[in-house]
């Protein structure tokens, strides 16, 4: 017997075991096991909902929240709203600048915003944004943050520890993971011919030098690159693929699964130049992306960190009024008089604190739904060895990754994987109320029933569910955006008043968020330094 | 009629043989010296054969259904005797006493059989006919079994699932023995019932549970199995051979004892000997205490720290009668520190530097193995070295897996450290490789502890020189976010395996 076919015999005994397996539980459906939080074993799922704040946001809508009644007011240059990755971004960057004196208020316990971390016994592990790609020479600001937390050497090489490690993506698909993402194993002949064809049209629009990260390093200016292909923002990347004719479903599942990832949205709700931007604002090969156990939270928790006390937390803005030259930024918790307000919130709740403060565009915001699935033991596994991001191929989900990749550890047999959903198959509106109104249950069985179509075995390993859900998530960019950004971008909400935040970019990621705080940063100093 | 009972005889002293032969064989395998194990095995056997045939006076009333219970009993405490034995070894200190306790039981009841079957026998013939038919089917079926002992069962079945086979047989000859004495059984249905739930048992048994897996491993191993362990990390399996043990870590042969001095001698003095005033080592992996015993030969050696993720594989190594002379007790020396912690963790938490650090892991078969192969990890090991110290590094087959040995090479470099590799011909292994590496000059040794079986102070320079076939060939760096070694060394190893 070879060695070839010694391993060969063990895959079949494997796949034979493997296709026994699910018998037990098919009866019913696909994944009935989860049902009633009881495994057939009789194991109890616990878990519940993780997110704190959805409260404190309808209190905030329905204008029922107080103000504080005699609390002392604090005097500040510059009043940040909003602990996310722009108004932390804000505060670190006027630091920077030299302009030490500002506060940040912050509606949650913990800043991070899409950024949070949770920890158990076992690990610690994200509650949204959870990875880095490699900034490109020319992101100054990203890599100086990098070069700050150790992350980015003198010579210019990235923390190896830091650096994803391998194996970082797989796939499953025709009943066994795959390593890497791309679901080529048993495409035709004509798909992978569309495959290439598309990598070269990336190719194509990476050259014209348009899809830039941060956006805002785009030459805008010199519009013959932006041009050529601002008519892509005119429609869906649904209706530019029909138009291109491109008909892969393997292509189009891997296009739509990257616009569900990053922008919550899929090919026919978002933008054709997002999704280039998506595949052509990053170099074709990387090391990347970067990446810890807690996911961004590593990022703001050092920005947090370097705040110090000025950062105050669980003090949602109420209302921002005008007194004098200056402005009343009023909270439960305490009262803020500042020069200048850098609005680092969310722009659909600027106007309900800041009255004629409507913005001039509407911006759709993408529900999502993350859950930390804390594992006990590891389920049973076929094919390519447990990775970093982890995709089933066909699911309404976005896979799940491990929150143990990093660690340098052997591994062991607790983990936690954190499960992604972007939900894209309703209106937004309606999928907020759903996300409103449905209970844990059905989470919890519709996540197993996600993760059995991989693990037969899942439900005996599982101990918790959490679930997170963010009703707005991220700015959607949908057909219009770089109309919408043209606009925000020349949009003065009130003198004195700044605006920082993804949302004017309408592309949520680390990058923009970072460039929007580090720039309302500049502005507000300015502004300062002119009175 | 006559045939059938017979055959009865001849299947009853077929099973009595093969639970002796079973006990025999078993107890040569995990204490070894067979001449002892057999000779004390078919001793005790026969002896209590003797108690049993006295005993068989005592019967009296109801012969048949005592017969019949008598084969019972032989069939289920003979059918898991093995199984029993294995564990027994495995898990307590207690095999010799459960040995001779359970043979000595089975040679009680087998003892027991032929009296009764004869006085059974004895209204239907004449007394001489019993006598002659008994005894020659019952030589007949020995010869049977121990012919069939050694060609069919352990090459096919194994001692395990032997054993459980023939209580089997036992058991059903019991079931049968109550439809051809049905005249003087007149309640046999209890009977029945307790050899079907006997039968059940004994077929569960060759089904399920530890056979599988002992089982399994007889047929990965090429020599029997004397030790299976699974600890939290991996499953330890030791293999014994004559006089030559060989151990197993997942199914990797890590050492065997026939000629492990050539690895471990090459792994610690040509850099160990280097360093005359090396008084502080680190061992990281290298659990069974073979590298540490090297080690120890240094009298200037004051204090060496060996950290190993799996406290199974250093018990086992600092405590097991047979294990603990291959490594001469070193891990019960006063100057080592056992370790129980992931490498990795552990350098990372821990400060400290030390003269020589040897590194004997397994080799890179995975990612998760890989990691501790990683330019990530050699800068770290790097940070816990004195400054004129060096590290000694197991690095696979320069021969089997060339491109792998050399990605090691380059990695090493990758995280500044100047490289000296070499090569030793260990005759289990193949050639094997080694790489000194440190921040300073290395210069082989002028001198070597004594007590060495291998290594001359003359032949250690010759062990840098690479034949043709050996010599470097271009390789990646092996980084935490590329593993390119796990993907050399899995293509490396799969065109050679067989």
């Amino acid at each position: 017997m070879t060695g070839g076919s010694r391993r060969e015999f063990l895959r079949q005994l494997m796949a034979a075991a493997a296709m026994a397996m699910p018998l037990r539980g098919a009866s019913a459906v696909p994944g009935a096991p989860a049902l009633h939080g009881l495994t057939p074993k009789g194991r109890v799922i616990t878990g519940g909902f993780a997110d704190p704040d959805m409260a404190v946001g309808h209190a905030l809508r329905d204008a029922t929240l107080p103000r504080a009644g005699r609390a002392p007011r604090r005097r500040t240059r510059v009043a940040i709203v909003g602990g996310g990755v722009s108004g932390l971004s804000a505060g670190w960057h006027l630091d920077a600048l030299g302009e030490r004196d500002w506060l940040l208020l912050e509606l949650s316990a913990e800043p991070g915003g899409n950024s949070r971390a949770g920890e158990n016994a076992i690990t610690r592990y994200p509650w949204g944004a959870h990875y880095l790609p490699l900034p490109a020479p020319d992101a100054v600001h990203v890599r100086q943050l990098l070069r700050e937390v150790g992350v980015l050497h003198a010579d210019g090489s990235f923390d190896e520890r830091t650096l994803c490690h391998t194996p970082q993506e797989r796939l499953w698909q025709h009943g066994q993971w795959h390593e890497g993402l791309e679901p080529l194993d048993a495409a035709p002949a004509w798909e992978r011919a569309e495959w290439e064809r598309f990598d070269a049209q990336v190719a194509a629009w990476r050259e014209t030098g348009a899809f830039r990260v941060p956006m805002a390093g785009a030459p805008f200016d010199t519009p013959t690159a932006l041009n050529a292909t601002r008519a892509l923002d005119g429609i869906t990347g649904e209706a530019w693929l029909s138009a291109n004719g491109y008909r892969s479903p393997t292509l189009r599942w891997w296009l739509e699964y990257g616009t569900r990832d990053d922008y919550g949205a899929s090919l026919s709700q978002v933008s054709a130049w997002a999704a280039a931007h998506y595949f052509a604002g990053r170099p074709a090969d990387e090391d990347g992306p970067l990446t810890w156990p807690e996911g961004n939270a590593f990022l703001v928790q050092h920005l947090a960190r370097k705040a110090g006390d000025r950062v105050i937390t669980s003090a949602p803005t109420v209302a921002i009024e005008a007194s004098g030259s200056r402005w009343l930024v009023h909270t439960p918790r305490a009262v803020v008089e500042c020069d200048v307000v850098i609005w680092a919130a969310p722009l659909f709740v600027l106007p309900r604190v800041l009255s004629g403060a409507t913005p001039p565009v509407t911006t759709e915001y993408a529900p999502w739904v993350v859950a930390n699935v804390t594992l006990d033991r590891r389920p049973r596994e076929r094919g390519a060895v447990l990775a970093w991001d982890n995709v089933i191929y066909g699911s309404r989900s976005l896979g799940y990754v491990s929150a143990t990749h990093q660690s340098l550890a052997q591994p062991r047999d607790e983990t936690v994987w954190t499960w992604y959903h972007a939900v894209v198959d309703r209106p937004a509106l309606e999928a907020r109320r759903w996300l409103e109104l449905r209970p844990w249950t059905e989470w919890r069985d519709e996540i197993l029933a996600d993760l059995h179509r991989a693990h037969p075995d899942i439900a005996e390993c599982v101990s918790r569910v959490d679930v997170w859900r963010w009703g707005h998530a991220m700015a959607r960019p949908v057909p219009g955006l770089l109309r919408r950004t043209q606009a925000l971008s020349e949009w003065r909400p009130a003198p004195r008043v700044v605006l920082a935040h993804a949302d004017l970019s309408g592309l949520s990621i680390f990058e923009e968020a970072q460039w929007q705080g580090v720039r309302a940063a500049t502005d507000a100093a300015r502004l300062l330094g002119g009175a | 009629m006559n045939a059938a009972l017979f055959a009865t005889v001849c299947l009853i002293a077929a099973c009595g043989l093969i639970y002796e032969l079973v006990a025999g064989a078993l107890a040569s395998y995990v204490l070894g010296d067979s001449i002892t194990q057999f000779s004390t095995v078919i001793g005790t056997y026969l002896f209590a054969m003797g108690i049993g045939s006295w005993l068989s006076r005592f019967i009296v009333r109801g012969v048949v259904s005592r017969f019949v219970m008598i084969e019972l009993i032989v069939g289920v405490v003979g059918g898991f005797s093995a199984l029993l034995l294995f564990l027994v070894f495995t898990w307590t200190s207690a095999f010799r006493p459960v040995l001779y306790g359970v043979v000595s039981l089975i040679g009680i009841l087998v003892g027991l059989e032929i009296p009764l079957l004869m006085r059974i026998l004895k209204d239907r013939f004449s007394f001489k006919d019993v006598v002659a038919n008994v005894l020659t089917f019952d030589y007949v079926g020995a010869l049977g079994a121990s012919l069939l002992f050694p060609l069919f069962l352990v090459p096919r079945l194994g001692l395990v699932r032997s054993a459980l086979a023939f209580g089997l047989v036992n058991v059903l000859v019991a079931l049968w023995s109550t439809y051809l004495f049905r005249d003087e059984l007149p309640q046999r249905r209890g009977l029945q019932f307790a050899s079907l739930f006997a039968a059940l048992l004994l077929g569960a048994g060759l089904w399920k549970g530890q056979t599988i897996t002992t089982l399994a491993e007889e047929g990965l191993y090429a020599d029997p199995v004397i030790l299976a362990r699974d600890t939290r990390y991996q499953r330890i399996v030791l293999t014994s051979w004559k006089d030559d043990l060989r151990l197993y870590l997942n199914g990797h042969l890590q050492f065997a004892s026939r000629d492990e001095y050539r690895y471990h001698e090459a792994l610690v003095h040509p850099g160990l000997a280097a360093l005359p005033k090396a008084a502080k080592v680190l061992v990281l992996g290298g659990g069974d205490g073979l590298a540490v015993r090297e080690i120890l030969k240094h009298p200037g050696v004051e204090d060496i720290t060996l950290v190993d993720l799996d406290e199974g594989m250093t018990e086992l190594f600092t405590s097991h009668a047979r294990l603990t002379p291959l490594n001469d007790g070193a891990l019960s020396d006063p100057r080592v520190r056992v370790i129980n912690a992931d490498a990795f963790v552990w350098l990372d938490q821990h400060t400290g530097t030390f003269d020589f650090i040897v590194i004997d892991f397994p080799d890179p078969s995975n990612y998760h193995v890989g990691k501790l192969y990683t330019s990530a990890f050699y800068r770290l090991v790097r940070q816990h070295l004195a400054s004129d110290g060096f590290i000694a590094v197991q690095s696979t087959s320069p021969l089997f897996a060339r491109q792998s040995f050399w990605s090691i090479v380059a990695t090493l470099q990758g995280a500044g450290l100047r490289t000296y590799p070499y090569h030793v011909y260990v005759p289990s292994f193949g050639e094997w490789g080694f790489v000194i590496a440190g921040t300073v000059p290395y210069q082989p040794p002028h001198t070597l502890p004594d007590g060495l079986r291998y290594l001359t102070v003359a032949g250690v320079p010759a062990l840098f020189d690479f034949p043709a076939d050996m010599q470097p060939v271009p390789a990646e760096p092996n980084r935490l976010n590329n593993q390119v070694l796990v993907r050399y060394y899995e293509r490396e190893w799969a065109a050679i395996n067989r």
